[in-house]
């Protein structure tokens, strides 16, 4: 069964000068366990449409028509408080800036132990700590004792992104959704993240919703490629298929 | 920025001390020479209505006692000379020794505006945080109408009205005096005589706080680091309290450092209005009658609060936000280093 449907999804902005159209008509499914790329140009709505699924849109943006199933139960009309227990268990999320998903005023390592402690409120503070720095090894952050207590500023943007993931993976999602994640660090620490996610895709087994703009970055992770222009979902395929017909066009 | 990282620490407490000694130098001047080339004559503040049938010997030979017949550097020298021992001269007005007159005052300035700080810190905070959890919802409207209402009212307007409503039309509380004659002592008296300068000083200045609590958890809440957090499985409420709150705490403590003298100084005002005994009424009193040595007190005392109100705002940042104190411990390891 697949992780997670969309159906026939509308996304409009309200705004006084008029109604804008983010998202229109998008249908897909995610099957467990697979990294789907879905690409396409600046401001095409990848971002809204992730956001319309954990329902995390700004005020005045609301889902105009259609539907969404998580493991087969819809959840379009779910209350905020429904959402909150989605979010805290099965949905996850990693932006595209690092230092500014990440509160300034609190250390990384208060940061990820928050998502942990959402879940299991009974945890030792020994266990909560032990968690904490399991959770920075599992995404290879050098010594993660020390950087638990760091704050975001005296990290890299790698080391940062890092940390943004481990909290995401606190709660042991079903959807990790990943917004540009790489879009803001160097080319190699790039490579290090994309390789980072498909070695956790393995660990963990969850499903990727990896939103770029990039092909490169698409080709090295996708299972599967979603591709938007303004707003439709156009074409949607193996990986290789794809690219190879992308290539195909070109020439 | 690197000259600056290099000094020993206690020499910035020095050059702290020497900013601190030269604002009050400039600001005694400025008082002195202010308030002398006032129109007016002090000598009305010391023998009151008897001016008028003094001949202009008596008046020359009175001048001269109490030292005012010198060129102004002359006269500040003296007094700063007397400064200097803790000798601040005598009250015109009172004929009394002006330290005397100002320590029978001060706990009721203080108490009255030592209660409206807290108030108007811990309201400020509640009402902001309220406004930005239900943000352009109709609580908020209302609350932000009836604010800037309030906050627009002049204090002495706001003052005679409440004294209109709440002694002369339901003669509730009294509208005059830090408590009734013959009951000094009684704690309930001085309660019920504090209530309504209180509430004209925290009226008057709450939502000027609240608003800025507002607006900066505002800013907060669109912030990036709020969708993580939500992602968590964070409610709004709890990101706000959690998150956005921890960001601008640093920012409104120290605000609320600086806003200290301020709002003390906002008690001048109701107190002249309710004629309670406190140093604003003194600071009123001494400015019309040119007693000088009062009046060069109250306002050296005013002003060294503002500047230790700013010191201490500036420690408190450092303290608090762990940016800018990280940032002092590497300066320091690297003053180690060399």
């Amino acid at each position: 069964m697949d992780v997670l449907t969309v159906k026939n999804l509308s996304v409009s902005f309200y705004r006084p000068t008029g109604e804008i159209e983010a998202v229109k008509n998008v249908s897909f499914s995610l099957r467990p366990g697979e990294i789907l790329v879905i690409m396409g140009d600046t401001g095409c709505g990848k971002s809204v449409l992730c956001k319309s699924i954990v329902k995390l849109l700004p005020d005045i943006a609301r889902i105009k028509t259609g539907q969404i199933f998580f493991q087969g139960k819809e959840i379009t009309d779910y209350t905020e408080k429904g959402m909150q227990e989605l979010r805290g268990t099965s949905f996850s999320m990693v932006f595209q800036n690092p230092m500014t998903a990440l509160n300034p005023c609190m250390s990384v390592g208060a940061q990820i132990a928050e998502a942990v402690r959402l879940r299991c409120p009974e945890i030792s503070r020994r266990e909560l700590r032990n968690r904490v720095i399991e959770l920075l090894e599992l995404v290879e952050l050098d010594c993660p004792k020390e950087r638990a207590g760091q704050y975001p500023f005296q990290l890299s943007g790698g080391m940062a992104q890092r940390c943004v993931i481990a909290t995401a993976l606190a709660a042991n999602p079903a959807v990790l959704f990943a917004d540009e994640p790489t879009t803001s660090l160097d080319t190699e620490v790039q490579a290090q993240i994309l390789d980072l996610f498909l070695e956790l895709r393995e660990k963990m087994g969850m499903a990727v919703i990896f939103i770029t703009h990039n092909p490169k970055v698409a080709a090295r992770v996708a299972d599967r490629v979603a591709l938007m222009r303004a707003g439709e979902l156009y074409r949607i395929g193996d990986a290789e298929e794809i690219f190879e017909e992308t290539i195909h066009n070109h020439h | 920025m690197r000259r600056r990282s290099l000094r020993k620490p206690y020499i910035t407490i020095i050059e702290e001390l020497i900013k601190f000694a030269l604002s009050v130098f400039l600001l005694s001047v400025l008082v002195f020479t202010l308030a002398r080339l006032a129109p007016g004559d002090p000598l009305y503040a010391y023998y009151g209505e008897r001016v008028e049938k003094m001949s202009g010997q008596e008046q020359e030979a009175a001048r001269e006692r109490l030292g005012l017949d010198k060129p102004i550097p002359v006269q500040y020298m003296r007094w700063a000379k007397g400064a200097a021992h803790g000798d601040f001269g005598i009250s015109y007005q009172y004929k009394r020794d002006v330290k005397e007159v100002i320590a029978g005052r001060i706990g009721n300035t203080l108490l009255l505006g030592g209660l409206g700080f807290v108030m108007i810190f811990i309201l400020a905070l509640f009402l902001g945080l309220f406004c930005a959890w239900r943000e352009d919802k109709r609580a908020d409207r209302v609350v932000c109408r009836i604010g800037t209402l309030t906050s627009c009212i002049p204090d002495f307007w706001l003052s005679l009205l409440l004294i209109l409503v709440f002694s002369v039309w339901l003669g509730w509380l009294p509208s005059s005096g830090a408590y009734s004659v013959g009951a000094e002592k009684g704690f309930a008296d001085r309660v019920r005589h504090l209530i309504l300068p209180l509430a004209v000083v925290v009226l008057g200045h709450l939502w000027y706080y609240a608003y800025l609590v507002r607006n900066r958890l505002l800013e907060e809440t669109r912030a990036d680091y709020v969708l993580l957090a939500r992602m968590k499985g964070l409610s709004g409420k709890q990101v706000l309290y959690r998150h956005c709150l921890r960001n601008v705490m640093p920012s409104y403590l120290s605000m609320m450092a600086i806003a200290f003298p301020h709002i003390l100084g906002g008690t001048y005002v109701a107190e002249t209005v309710f004629s309670y005994p406190g140093i604003g009424t003194l600071a009123y009193e001494s400015a019309r009658y040119q007693d000088y040595n009062l009046l060069m007190v109250v306002s050296l005392m005013t002003g060294i609060l503002v500047i230790l109100g700013n010191m201490f705002a500036k420690i408190l940042n450092e303290r608090i936000d762990p940016r800018m104190r990280l940032k002092r411990e590497a300066q320091k390891e690297e003053v180690r280093g060399f």
